[in-house]
């Protein structure tokens, strides 16, 4: 597939590349007529003479060097035909470097930069005009402490707004609906699908317990289950808000008696 | 060896294809793939927009970065600008602020009178190419000529740009100068040594230009013009005659063409000088006399005997002349020096054809002519001593001193002596003449000195050409001595030891007391009082010894020991017998970890031309010279070598190894050659020599004689041998292995000894050039690999570090940098997995190979270094731009997927894009930007996260680097009142709730 591009690419250019090679194998040698790079370059909103002094023209790394007029145009000299990447350099600008392709016969362009694909042809004006693209931005921002962040934080989010549902929602929803009750157990067992596997919450629960109400009494065992469904609220949270959700969207009014029996213990 | 290898090469170089080794995840079998080379890159074209989608996410991983506020924290950068060729101050008044320089390091720079910072720098390209050959003044512009009389540009020194920029036709070129008329100075004139031409000040556009009568005879060498609407030129020919030409300066028409016999000239430059009004004055230096001739009349030249001047000539008389011409419009001054020998001037006159003596300086060391308003003065430096120097300005007019203008200063005496005198005279309020002067010293420091001999500021230049460095620890202060010292100790018993640890505790006990006292004292003072300069004195490491010393060692054969924190200068070691071009080699013999034993550096010296060696020890830290004697070298030395071996001082064994294969042992006391007995058969050493292209491996034996065991040449007429490089010895590396994504382990192949060879064609045509690396078994010779990058050409940089080669060239194919990384590995299964052994090494690692395209040109490559190695590595690019860049060792993973799947994701490997990224955020020196790097010198600090690199090059930078962040120490930006406040809010929300809870329960308990 390079190979038939590559072909397409010769076919169009077939007689500048053709030519460039010809210059290339001058270069060599070391004989060959010898030509000049032209351009100019452009802060906007700088003067030339506040940026000059520090930038400066090269063209393939250090191989030809030139330097900016006051009024900011530049000439690289004694340049052999070829092809070559010309940058212009400033610790204060970034500009866009600028392939220039010089033929033996000194008929010169300029196009983009494509490393991938190095004969590709994007023509640019020559002389070159380059606009500085702004100063590199070489800091990274420090990160500041707000309370945006901090309740845009998923960490919160995540307990404020099951916090608010909890405690909006049984303003909002009429809970002694029977219809949203059975919905309501319904998606409590979809989220504890298994009963027969163990919690691992109760589980812990259990643990803890079992050495402080070695006794047991009923009473107490009653508020550990409400213990463990309040566990699952927590651990589930975000299935919690979906199924909230659900209930806030296709309310029909329902009655929930678990539910209630939950918030008053809260 | 040597025939088997040749035909390796070659049949390496006939293959059509390259092979590269991958392996397959999902068979779990190593199988080779054949690919077409030339196609690789293009054919994953498609591939780099789905993969740089990826990279944006992976790219958070990898943070070089540094946040605004850091800016000068712990980096710093001093500029420099070379050796001054030119200097030059902006105008004759008192209040000049500029001076304007070119170098022999193809700088053009504005310096700040008052301080001696650089206003601005132009850097040109380095070579004879950029070299300027000329500057001239004229107005806020200066002329300079440069690359060989290619370019003439006339710089605004204001601004730092250019007014103007012409090609000057190609010669070899000889002088130059500003032309008067009658207008004014308009013109400027170069003068080549065919032709001659004349240059508008205004836009550099030629006026005229002539080819010179005869000169492939004739060497033309002087112009001259007073502003009388003529140039002259002078030429030679050595031993016969002069030949004198004068040009019209409107239509470059010879006036007048004058040839005078002259079988006593040697040469125009330094011998002869245009005096008054236009006669050329020259030095015989056989028959000790003047020769003088008018330019204009047809007389023949006039003899004048040194000895009727009443001068007193030195047996072999070297004589030079020095004139001065105050501005192109003038005639020449008619008083002239002779400068008789080395430290021997006369001031004389030349009026009406006789020459009087004005002044004869006996002890000068130096004299210089400076002109300021219509007054002509000389100024003379004398020698009081070997450091303390006078200067005296004297009126060129009758050679009599100036009233108040004596100047006593004193050098450093670790500096060289006085080589050029700049002086910047200029007209006081009351008409008498003031100056301050600029002293170039042979070791390349330029001191400004003001009336009446204060120091204004001193820059050492020298420090424009680094050429090799070294960063030592810095010394326990006593306490921590003290502390150190307990471990080091033989056991007196454990009583004993009980008491010694107590009283140490009580000493750091009362230690920090004492600092803690200090910094409150020190907070009540005002800020400015209380920092505290670092000096010598109390220099101490720091907690995580991120604070070192740096020892730099330049071309000029100055050493600087500089402190890492700050950039101070703390000593200066100047080595007067370097001659220029020598190479140097510096080796930590002990490190300031031996308490009572002083640190010990040693710097081998090699001279260019005898190609001996000469050894220095001195202490890095203090920068004196040690009391050690070192051994005399006689022989030509090719390689040295710092053995872990230690003496009873705990000075490490440097060996050194002569060109008859001898080896001297440095120090050589009984108990190191006893030590290298014993180690002898696990020494091993190679030699490289380029011009036969030729490596050689020997082995030492018990009685320190040397063997030859392997050879591997390659062969000259196709390749030549560019680059060798082995591993750094103080790397660590932490992990053996990599873990796949398929749980199993990819073991690295660990060889200390292995060496990258490059080589580059010698056939440099586009289509045929290659480069090719060869990784190199140093104690065997065994050829592990061969790769041949097949339309590449040098410049090759090469970084080999743990079990990977990176290595950079241009390819010229699709004319581009490219980068490659070899990456060698043991397999799943290691052989030995305690030790290495080069000896019994029976299966070949398998290689990893992926090519990547770096979109800038480069000028060096480093790798980052942490003490135990596991923080991950970044590669150090230094750009043309003057951008550091720090690239993340993972995009140069050869192992990067060209499809991302399940197990490469586990693995974080990113996927494979042909082009490697550069963000702006990746300069480690922001916009500090540092010129023409020659090296990247890292080092490895107490932190693990924290690597210390120094950059030189024509300016140095110095920086700390977190490749991966950093993990073992709280941010600088770590909010202590943030998490204080939280703490303590949670505590007091603590202490309420529990009240409120318990008036609850109380209240329940009521119900």
């Amino acid at each position: 597939m390079a190979l038939a591009l590559e072909v397409l690419v010769v076919s169009r250019l077939l007689c500048f590349l053709l030519v460039l090679r010809l210059g290339a194998g001058s270069e060599a040698e070391g004989v060959g007529e010898k030509f000049k790079i032209e351009g100019r370059a452009v802060v906007p909103g700088v003067r030339p003479q506040d940026w000059i002094h520090t930038a400066r023209v090269l063209v393939e790394g250090e191989e030809h060097v030139g330097f900016f007029k006051t009024d900011g145009t530049f000439t690289v000299n004694d340049v052999p035909s070829g092809s070559y990447v010309v940058e212009i350099v400033s610790p204060a600008y970034r500009f866009e470097p600028v392939r220039v392709d010089i033929t033996s016969k000194g008929k010169i362009r300029a196009r983009h930069v494509n490393y991938l694909k190095a004969s590709e042809v994007i023509r640019l004006p020559y002389p070159i005009q380059i606009k500085s693209t702004g100063p590199p931005p070489y800091f990274l921002k420090r990160e500041t402490w707000g309370w945006t962040d901090f309740l845009m934080n998923p960490m919160v989010m995540m307990m404020i707004l099951p916090l608010l549902i909890i405690l909006l929602l049984p303003k909002v929803v009429n809970t002694n609906d029977p219809d949203m009750r059975r919905e309501m157990e319904q998606s409590m067992n979809m989220l504890n699908p298994n009963h027969e596997l163990p919690d691992v919450s109760e589980f812990m629960t259990r643990l803890f317990s079992s050495k402080s109400s070695k006794s047991g009494s009923g009473s107490k065992a009653g508020k550990s289950g409400v213990l463990k469904r309040r566990y699952v609220l927590f651990r589930h949270d975000r299935a919690v808000i979906y199924v909230y959700r659900h209930f806030l969207f296709d309310s029909e009014p329902q009655t929930m008696l678990d539910y209630n029996g939950f918030q008053d213990n809260l | 060896m040597a025939p088997s290898l040749c035909l390796y090469i070659y049949s390496g170089l006939n293959q059509q294809r390259d092979v590269r080794l991958r392996y397959n995840n999902i068979l779990g079998l190593w199988r080779t793939v054949v690919s077409v080379h030339s196609g690789i890159l293009e054919d994953r074209a498609v591939m780099v927009v789905l993969s740089e989608i990826w990279l944006l996410f992976a790219l958070f991983e990898f943070s070089a970065a540094i946040y605004e506020d850091q800016v000068g924290k712990f980096d710093w950068r001093r500029q420099y600008v070379g050796k001054p060729r030119f200097a030059h101050f902006d105008t004759p008044t008192q209040n000049a602020r500029k001076l304007m320089v070119t170098t022999e390091n193809n700088v053009i720079a504005s310096l700040n009178l008052r301080n001696g910072e650089i206003i601005w720098r132009q850097v040109d390209k380095q070579g004879p190419e950029g070299n300027v050959d000329l500057m001239l003044f004229h107005g806020q512009d200066a002329l300079t000529v440069s690359g060989r009389g290619r370019l003439l540009r006339s710089w605004d020194m204001n601004i730092g740009g250019l007014n103007w920029e012409i090609l000057l036709e190609p010669g070899s070129f000889q002088t130059g100068s500003l032309v008067g008329s009658a207008e004014g100075v308009k013109y400027i004139a170069i003068l080549k040594k065919a032709s001659i031409s004349l240059h508008y000040l205004t836009n550099g556009h030629q006026k005229w230009s002539e080819a010179l009568p005869e000169s492939e005879k004739v060497q033309y060498q002087l112009l001259y013009s007073s502003g009388s609407g003529a140039v002259y030129l002078v030429g030679m020919v050595a031993g016969s005659h002069l030949v004198v030409i004068r040009y019209d300066i409107e239509d470059g028409k010879i006036i007048e063409q004058v040839t005078v016999s002259a079988p006593w000239i040697r040469r125009l430059w330094d011998l002869c000088g245009i005096v008054a009004d236009g006669i050329l004055t020259c030095i015989d230096r056989e028959s000790h006399s003047l020769w003088i001739l008018p330019l204009e009349s047809e007389h023949e030249p006039e003899q004048i005997l040194l000895q009727s001047l009443e001068l007193e000539l030195p047996e072999k008389f070297e004589g030079k002349i020095l004139t001065t011409q105050s501005s192109p419009l003038v005639a020449s001054s008619a008083q002239f020096c002779l400068q008789l020998s080395e430290s021997h001037y006369a001031l004389l006159q030349l009026h009406e054809g006789v020459v009087t003596l004005l002044r004869d300086f006996v002890q000068a060391v130096l004299v210089s002519f400076a002109t300021t308003g219509d007054k002509v003065v000389t100024a003379v430096m004398t020698a009081k001593n070997k450091t303390a120097f006078g200067i005296n300005l004297y009126s060129a007019e009758n050679g009599r001193r100036l009233l108040d203008t004596a100047m006593n200063f004193n050098l450093d005496p670790n500096c060289g002596q006085p080589e050029q005198l700049y002086i910047h005279a200029f007209l006081k309020k009351d008409d008498s003449v003031g100056y301050r002067a600029l002293v170039q010293t042979l070791d390349h420091a330029l001191i400004f000195i003001q009336q009446p001999g204060r120091i204004v500021w001193t820059r050492e230049e020298a420090l424009a050409e680094v050429i090799t460095m070294e960063m030592v620890d810095l010394p326990l202060t006593g306490t921590q001595a003290e502390l150190e010292g307990e471990f080091g100790k033989k056991a007196d018993g454990p009583m004993a030891m009980f008491m010694k640890r107590l009283s140490s505790q009580l000493i750091l006990l009362q230690a920090w007391t004492s600092q803690l006292l200090k910094m409150f004292y020190d907070a009540r003072k005002p800020r400015s009082h209380s920092k505290n300069e670092i000096t010598i004195e109390n220099l101490a490491r720091d907690e995580f010894n991120l604070q070192k010393m740096m020892v730099m060692v330049t071309a000029s054969g100055k050493l600087f020991g500089i402190d890492s924190s700050s950039g101070t200068i703390l000593w200066k070691q100047y080595f007067e017998n370097v001659k220029p071009g020598s190479s140097f080699k510096l080796a930590v013999q002990r490190t300031t970890a031996h308490f009572p034993h002083p640190p010990q550096c040693t710097l081998i010296i090699k001279d260019k031309e005898t190609r001996l060696s000469s050894l220095h020890v001195f202490n890095p830290i203090f920068g004196k010279r040690s009391q050690i004697n070192p051994p005399v070298l006689t022989r030509p030395i090719l390689q040295s070598l710092l053995l872990p071996i230690m003496d009873q001082d705990y000075a490490k064994v440097l060996l050194l190894i002569d060109d008859e294969h001898k080896v001297t042992v440095f120090p050589s006391s009984r108990n190191i050659l006893q030590q290298l007995q014993d180690s002898a058969p696990v020494i091993f050493f190679y030699l490289v020599d380029p011009v036969w292209g030729k490596l050689n491996g020997f082995r030492l034996h018990k009685d320190l004689r040397t063997e030859e065991i392997w050879e591997v040449v390659i062969p000259t007429e196709t390749q030549k041998i560019v680059i060798v490089k082995g591993k750094r010895s103080n790397e660590h590396v932490h992990s053996q292995g990599r873990v796949m994504g398929d749980r199993s382990v990819l073991y690295k192949y660990l060889n200390p000894n292995l060496l990258a060879v490059v080589t580059e064609s010698v056939d440099t045509h586009h289509e045929r050039t290659f480069i090719c690396v060869y990784l190199i078994d140093g104690v065997t010779g065994r050829i592990i690999h061969e790769s041949v990058q097949r339309k590449a050409r040098g410049p090759v940089y090469v970084v080999h570090s743990e079990n990977w080669v990176v290595y950079q060239y241009w390819n010229t194919k699709s004319r581009r940098n490219e980068m490659t990384v070899l990456e060698l590995y043991e397999g799943t299964e290691q052989y030995n997995s305690t030790a290495f052994s080069s000896l019994d090494r029976p299966f070949s690692p398998i290689i990893f190979q992926q090519s990547y395209i770096f979109p800038s040109a480069i000028s060096l490559v480093e790798a980052t270094i942490t003490d135990k190695g596991i923080t991950s590595r970044h590669l150090l690019i230094g750009l043309h731009s003057g951008g550091i860049l720090s690239l993340p060792k993972a995009f140069l993973d050869p192992r990067r997927p060209e499809v991302p799947s399940e197990q490469s994701r586990e693995e974080n490997l990113i996927p494979y894009a042909p082009e490697l990224p550069i963000r702006s955020e990746w300069y480690i020196n922001y916009n500090q930007s540092v010129s023409r790097v020659r090296g990247i010198y890292t080092a490895p600090s107490g932190l693990e996260s924290t690597c210390l690199v120094v950059v030189y090059g024509l300016d140095i930078f110095q920086t700390r680097v977190y490749p991966s962040k950093q993990f073992d120490v709280l941010k600088d930006d770590y909010d202590y009142v943030l998490i204080s406040s939280v703490l303590f809010g949670l505590v007091f929300t603590t202490m309420i709730t529990k009240r409120l809870a318990q008036v609850k329960l109380l209240n329940r308990a009521w119900r």
